[in-house]
């Protein structure tokens, strides 16, 4: 049976469906950490959640996660029936988040390939006593741990996945099914579940006893000895059941009795009291609620059909309930649909690739097709074939702009990340603190989302951590208790901003400008006052230097800032700092939209085309021979208004050939990267235009200077210049 | 004796592909220089004409830059540079052999294509060891093919694109251990 349950592809499809699942439960319950309680969709929804992720962890056999999401659940199916009033809200957060952070680390194992070893006693106990806790408000003294063993009631709401909407007509029939197995079948209740599942396709209702089947395995004896009987609503003949059905190596035998539509809804009355562990020897007390529950449920689940409470008939044996007061519907929201599954598919990115490499391919066939000489024969009447060409230039350009949107994912879920983050350390350090997310829609590549996770982690708990002071300090300085950190994105100019805001303390210069002198950053014959702000707190991002004097848990040990830069850096990004003492600060990410187009110049030198980046850019001079330094040994500046460049000829530094020797025929293009300076000079500059980065064969050493080439519109290469590289 | 029937099984295990029987034993070859050469046939993925070449500063004179193959960027390699010998005009007979050799792609600019042959592997024989040593294009040349009256020199595509200025005497004993 086993490896019928762990194909790969399952597994793929489980972690995948799961961790989708928890990102979403994050998210709807950091969205309302700060209201009083949450509000009736949410507790549906985490609800939901943990069933599916309970349904199908127990079918993939992760009993651990099993025990934990039905644990959660259980508390909020208490919380969706009984709306107690005293829930601590912030304590629920914390067991919730608990619970997801648990999930997802097994989740994680599960990927890696590591043993799934987490225990889940622990949380379980917690939850426990945790519900013991809310209920105990409104029950009983014992009634806690009573209604701890009544657990099982949530599973009642089993079924409910198996309910395809309810759309019953009079030509709906109903049958009462019992399927008998072998009784050396093992895992009787798995078989079982193979063949609810085989109903559910053609089932308009389904009910099954025993209704734990796919979490308990102890059921499987009880369906071995006693049977598993389904009740079915469908539009179908007998004929149709026993083909679905079907009797296997496992089935003993199926009977299948039609009966009335009331028989139905009076559930399994299959007249065996004795056979079902009792689980509802219902304390008259407590138990009011508990069948309420039922009913609540139950009307909620199919509100159309008044004359249809068969749900309460869920409860196995000796408990039957006739009807409901209709009085007592509740408006429990209605199962949606999850339409935005179907929206997606995850798709292999190295297909991706391949389609965005084919599309460049026909971009540049095109331009061939376009341009080609052929077509400069004069006296050519082209009239038509203009206008087909610009149609077919309209589509590929929109392909283009497809596949790259394809490759944009918004920045959303990194957002997420931080409110967690936000949300766990202030409560650690007893902070009062407001997340405001700005813009998270922004879109970028998905390559760069990998790399800015943990810069922006590192930003946002140091602005919680040392930024926000504690309430105490914001207190006596004036500010409001609760401090606010404001994570915002926007796109300019081709590049991404995100920043991280905060209205605390802010940096201060002075003790900065200290420490910096005490390690010896500092130029000693320099005043302090000779540094602008904005050098001054760049040392912050220097390796080794915090001015925190406690290091706490978060922040304080001097790494950091500097990992920040220079990951940063690495995708072509800067970090922005600015801040006011007594006001805050905020930092800023510059970051490129994507890695694999840029924004270029291209130029020529010889017969070579080059391109170098945009932003590393600063401006196009024309010079002057007598603008010219030259040192004896052969290194040559220019003094461009004032100031002193240093110059690099790119033609001869390569030697290339038939480079234009005068400065006067070339153009200087100063480069500026991280303050650095320097002019190159280079024959003509041919245009700006979007270049697709290629890495260069590596067949071929690394060469200086160079970080990669691209394809230009008449299909030759050019050779991309990296400015750091060249500046070295 | 030893290395034929080594290179027996090298040829075996690497033409295990389906088309393993149509290949096997055949070879592309071509001129440079006063030489032909031979590749064996299931290295080369297709013959164009000579195209712009972009060049490559800083790199070995032999690499003559990268050419854009239908949107793939691959580097070329010009064949007689890298047997030091005289370089030549290219002219429109010059061809690019592409090659692909451990998933990388690669050019190779000769001379002149010459033809597929069948090489029987008792016509192969090793290079001569003595008195060649000197030769530097020996470690490229793993074996000697006879056809009628003509001797192709086999190249051992890896050698050849790899730097390695191995002496013969290892490179036979590499030769040996890469077989294993």
């Amino acid at each position: 049976m086993a490896e019928e349950f762990s194909t790969d592809g399952m597994l793929d499809m489980y972690l995948f469906e799961n961790g989708q699942l928890l990102e979403q439960l994050q998210e709807m319950v950091l969205d309302q950490k700060d209201a009083d309680c949450f509000d009736e969709d949410s507790i549906n929804e985490i609800f939901r959640t943990m069933h599916t992720i309970k349904g199908s962890s127990g079918i993939m056999m992760f009993d651990e996660i099993t025990a934990v999401a039905h644990k959660l659940e259980d508390i909020f199916y208490y919380l969706r029936e009984s709306h107690p009033d005293n829930v601590p809200h912030l304590e629920l957060v914390d067991h919730v988040l608990e619970v997801e952070d648990f999930i997802s680390n097994e989740m994680e194992k599960i990927r890696n390939g590591d043993p799934v070893d987490g225990e889940s006693g622990e949380i379980v106990a917690t939850l426990d006593e945790f519900l013991n806790k809310i209920k105990g408000g409104g029950g009983s003294s014992k009634g806690g741990k009573k209604k701890g063993e009544a657990i099982p009631e949530n599973k009642h709401e089993e079924p409910k996945q198996f309910y395809i909407a309810p759309v019953a007509t009079s030509a709906s029939r109903f049958y009462k099914i019992y399927v008998s197995f072998f009784p050396e079948t093992e895992m009787a209740n798995v078989h079982a579940y193979k063949v609810v599942y085989a109903l559910k396709e053609i089932a308009e209702d389904l009910l099954y006893s025993p209704e734990d089947i796919i979490s308990d395995p102890d059921t499987a004896e009880t369906i071995i000895k006693d049977g598993f009987k389904i009740l079915l609503q469908a539009q179908c003949t007998e004929e149709d059941i026993r083909k679905v059905v079907g009797v296997g190596y496992d089935i003993d035998k199926v009977d299948i009795i039609e009966c009335k539509a009331n028989e139905f809804l009076q559930g399994f009355d299959f007249g065996e009291h004795d056979d079902i562990p009792v689980m509802p020897t219902i304390d008259l007390d407590s138990s009011v609620e508990e069948i309420d529950a039922r009913s609540k449920t139950a009307d909620g689940d199919v509100p159309k059909e008044e004359k249809k409470p068969e749900k309460p008939a869920i409860a196995p044996g000796d408990f039957v309930i006739k009807s409901k007061e209709p009085g007592k519907q509740k408006k429990l929201a209605k199962d949606k649909p999850k339409t935005e599954k179907a929206s997606f598919i995850s798709v292999n990115v190295s297909k991706m690739d391949q389609l965005m490499e084919l599309i460049g391919e026909l971009v540049i066939s095109e331009s061939v097709v376009l341009q080609n000489s052929d077509l400069k024969v004069p006296g050519l009447n082209l009239d038509n074939f203009n206008k087909a060409a610009a149609q077919l230039s309209k589509i590929s350009t929109d392909l283009q702009n497809v596949i790259m949107s394809m490759r944009m994912v918004p920045l959303a879920n990194t957002f997420q990340k931080m409110n967690r983050i936000v949300f766990d350390v202030s409560r650690k350090l007893g902070k009062d603190i407001e997340f405001v997310m700005v813009g998270e829609q922004t879109e970028v590549d998905k390559n760069i989302i990998e790399h800015i996770s943990d810069p922006l982690m590192h930003i946002v708990r140091n602005s919680v951590d040392h930024g926000i002071e504690s309430k105490e300090e914001r207190r006596d300085s004036g500010k409001p208790e609760k401090g606010k950190v404001i994570l915002s994105a926007k796109t300019e100019a081709g590049k991404v901003w995100i920043s991280v805001e905060d209205d605390g303390a802010g940096l201060d210069r002075d003790k900065i400008l200290a420490k910096a002198r005490r390690q010896g950053i500092l130029d000693d014959t320099k005043p302090d006052s000779a540094y602008s702000d904005k050098e001054v707190y760049q040392f912050i991002t220097l390796p080794g230097f915090s001015t925190n004097e406690v290091v706490t848990e978060y922040s304080g040990r001097g790494v950091g800032m500097d990992v920040v830069v220079q990951n940063i850096q690495a995708i072509g990004g800067a970090l922005e700092i600015e801040s006011k003492k007594g006001f805050g600060s905020i930092m800023s990410l510059k970051i490129p939209l994507t890695l694999a187009i840029i924004d270029g110049i291209v130029m020529e030198i010889g017969h070579s085309s080059f391109v170098m980046e945009t932003g590393a850019i600063k401006e196009f001079v024309r010079v002057k021979e007598d603008m010219m330094i030259h040192e004896p040994n052969g290194d040559e500046y220019i003094m461009i208004r004032g100031e002193c460049f240093p110059v690099l000829r790119l033609g001869q530094w390569y030697g290339l050939e038939e480079y234009k020797e005068s400065v006067e025929e070339g153009v200087m293009l100063i480069l500026e990267v991280e303050d650095k300076k320097v002019c190159l000079l280079v024959d003509k500059l041919i245009g700006e235009q979007e270049i697709v980065v290629k890495p260069i064969p590596s067949y071929i050493k690394k060469v200086k200077g160079l970080s990669g080439c691209t394809q230009l519109g008449d299909g030759s290469i050019a050779l991309i210049l990296d400015a750091p590289g060249l500046i070295e | 004796m030893e290395e034929r029937s080594e290179l027996k099984r090298q040829v075996d295990a690497g033409s295990a592909s389906n088309e393993s029987d149509t290949q096997k034993g055949k070879y592309m070859t071509f001129k440079s220089g006063n030489e032909f050469f031979g590749l064996e046939i299931q290295y080369v993925n297709e013959i164009i004409q000579l195209q712009a070449i972009t060049a490559i500063p800083e790199t070995e004179d032999y690499i003559k830059g990268l050419i854009n193959l239908r949107g793939k960027v691959i580097p070329v390699v010009d064949v007689r540079l890298r047997f030091k010998q005289e370089p030549f005009e290219y002219n429109d007979r010059t061809c690019i052999i592409v090659i692909n050799i451990k998933s990388m792609m690669v050019g190779l600019i000769v001379e002149k294509i010459a033809e597929v042959v069948e090489i029987k592997e008792d016509n192969i024989l090793p290079p001569p060891n003595v008195g060649r040593s000197d030769r530097i294009q020996n470690k490229y040349v793993y074996g000697i093919g006879k056809v009628g009256d003509t001797v192709k020199l086999l190249l051992d595509p890896d050698k050849l694109l790899n730097d390695e200025d191995l002496s013969v005497v290892e490179q036979a004993n590499e030769m040996n251990i890469d077989e294993e």
